[in-house]
């Protein structure tokens, strides 16, 4: 199989076949990516489609330094970031979709998240379900490696100890 | 003091494939027999496997026609410019937002196929190439016990030979095999079978239901082990493995250096080699023990002596006595011989020795 990286630069010489396989590949990432940090699935699809345009409109600049999944995901980064800024700006109460409309067992997941330090929940979810490796993590987020080893750590134990409450005890909490 | 070799979070390295390969071995090493380090292993997978639970599916909307207007845009401009592409690609792609926002249902059909054939070749790149699904895939089969079970069943039956056909036609009909076989005919005793099966789980109830119908049940036992955890510590040391390998063959293609050193790598590459594949072979056995039931057949036959109550014809008889007859008569010529020969000469250097002390009494004893 064509590797990421012979894709975009084939892309980069005109190939659409080769952008149509990237977008096949890292479509539903990048919308899981999205949809995971906002709270609109509508918001999340936009982002996901500004990525690929940010992707369409520097490929002249494209050099292959980097793997295309960190650099997709670097595009994706600064695009949350931006999109968190104009939220802030723009109303600080966004609608909220109902996420899959139940409470469901992603519910406390979720909720477990939340309750982390942002940015050992940003390691632990570019790990968790991002699949990137510790150095991808650290250049993505400009820290060093040692760093995100001992923040995703933190985060994990963390999470256990918030996710250990069991459903029947979050619900009643809930309900409060 | 701590008397761990590795620290806890070079144990969540490893088991995310991220530690080096010297620290690993020890992490693996050590893992082997800590007990506080497998609960922390435990613990980090949970975390894991709880993470997996916020699952998301892509949303309707494509992003195609946008995508594809600014590829348009793309092509049609040429490429030396890339700030007057960007406009345009801009205006593109709202002319795609707003063209999105009216389009006719006939416009809507043709998305509607384009994003099946997108969805087909996600489907057909994803599958071999996503680590996260593999690794789902691995959580999901975890999450459910696996368990390894093994009963064991002793029967007695009346008819031997048709309980044994009948187990053979369960075992093809379960698609299930046979593992070991032994039977024994001892001469005043019944026949008994010794058999090892291995039956698809899934057809476990039935199978021993219809085992059990071929005779009176004697003993009966059912054991399973619980072989998740072992499952689960095997996926992250066959996966840390692999990464590592994967690693090494990196180091080996990209680096020159010397000799001693492309050697040790080679040789690293060959250990971890060895230890995938050893895994491998565990992790085939162990899935292997989930998927079949492991049971232990001993089918008795109930035994019958038999009492001859027909006598022998008067031929018979009379042929058996003179066979007996002439035997006695050869084993006593036989016997005489061998005693002459064996005492013969003894008896014949006594005699002469006493003949003449012998007579001469004789005679005293006569004129007297």
């Amino acid at each position: 199989m064509i590797s990421d990286e012979a894709l975009m630069l084939e892309f980069q010489g005109g190939s659409r076949e080769a952008f149509e396989e990237l977008f096949a590949r890292y479509r539903e990432p990048l919308f899981g990516f999205f949809r995971r940090r906002l709270e609109s699935q509508e918001r999340a699809d936009d982002l996901m489609q500004e990525t690929f345009l940010a992707v369409i409109r520097a490929t002249s600049r494209y050099q292959p330094r980097a793997l295309v999944r960190t650099y997709l995901y670097g595009i994706a980064l600064k695009s949350l970031a931006a999109e968190r800024r104009r939220e802030r700006r723009s109303d600080p109460s966004p609608q909220v979709d109902a996420v899959d409309g139940a409470l469901d067992n992603s519910l406390w997941v979720r909720r477990a998240l939340e309750k982390l330090d942002p940015s050992e929940r940003e390691i632990l979810m570019l790990r968790e379900y991002e699949q990137l490796s510790y150095s991808e993590v650290a250049d993505l987020l400009r820290i060093p490696v040692n760093t995100v080893r001992s923040r995703l750590f933190r985060a994990r134990m963390a999470l256990k100890n918030h996710l250990e409450p069991q459903p029947s005890r979050d619900r009643e909490g809930a309900k409060t | 003091m701590n008397m761990h070799p590795i620290e806890q979070e070079e144990l969540m390295a490893y088991l995310d494939g991220e530690l080096p390969v010297d620290r690993a071995g020890v992490a693996a090493g050590h893992l082997k027999h800590c007990r506080e380090c497998q609960s922390l292993a435990a613990d980090l997978q949970g975390v894991s496997r709880r993470l997996m639970e916020w699952q998301v599916s892509v949303g309707q909307a494509s992003g195609l026609p946008v995508l594809a207007a600014a590829l348009k845009e793309r092509g049609a401009k040429p490429r030396k410019r890339p700030r007057i592409v960007w406009r345009w690609v801009w205006a593109a792609a709202g002319a795609g937002v707003v063209a999105l926002l009216a389009v006719p249902s006939f416009q809507l059909a043709s998305r509607r196929q384009k994003m099946h054939e997108i969805a087909d070749q996600i489907d057909a790149v994803q599958a071999p190439r996503r680590k996260v699904a593999e690794q789902l895939t691995s959580y999901m089969v975890a999450q459910s016990p696996m368990i390894a079970r093994t009963a064991e069943l002793t029967l007695t039956t009346n008819d031997f030979d048709k309980a044994r056909a009948a187990l053979e036609d369960i075992l093809k009909r379960h698609s299930g095999y046979l593992g070991q076989l032994n039977v024994n005919a001892p001469p005043s005793a019944g026949r008994t079978l010794d058999a090892t099966l291995r039956i698809p789980a899934t057809q476990r109830d039935a199978a021993i239901a219809e085992i059990k119908k071929l005779g009176r049940v004697e003993a009966e036992s059912q054991t399973g082990e619980e072989v998740t955890a072992k499952y689960v510590d095997l996926e992250a040391r066959l996966s840390n493995a692999r990464n590592t390998e994967q690693r090494l063959t990196e180091v080996l293609r990209e680096r020159t250096g010397k000799l001693a050193d492309v050697l040790a790598v080679e040789e690293s590459i060959s250990r971890v080699r060895g230890e995938i594949e050893q895994m491998e072979a565990e992790k085939k056995t162990l899935t292997t023990r989930v998927e079949f039931l492991t049971l232990v057949v001993r089918l008795t036959e109930d035994y019958h002596a038999q009492l001859h109550m027909a006598p022998d014809s008067i031929l018979g008889r009379c042929r058996n006595a003179a066979i007996v007859g002439y035997k006695s008569m050869v084993d006593g010529v036989v016997a005489v011989i061998l005693f002459l020969l064996s005492y013969g000469p003894n008896l014949l250097i006594w005699a002469a020795v006493l003949f003449f002390p012998a007579r001469l009494a004789w005679r005293k004893l006569r004129r007297s």
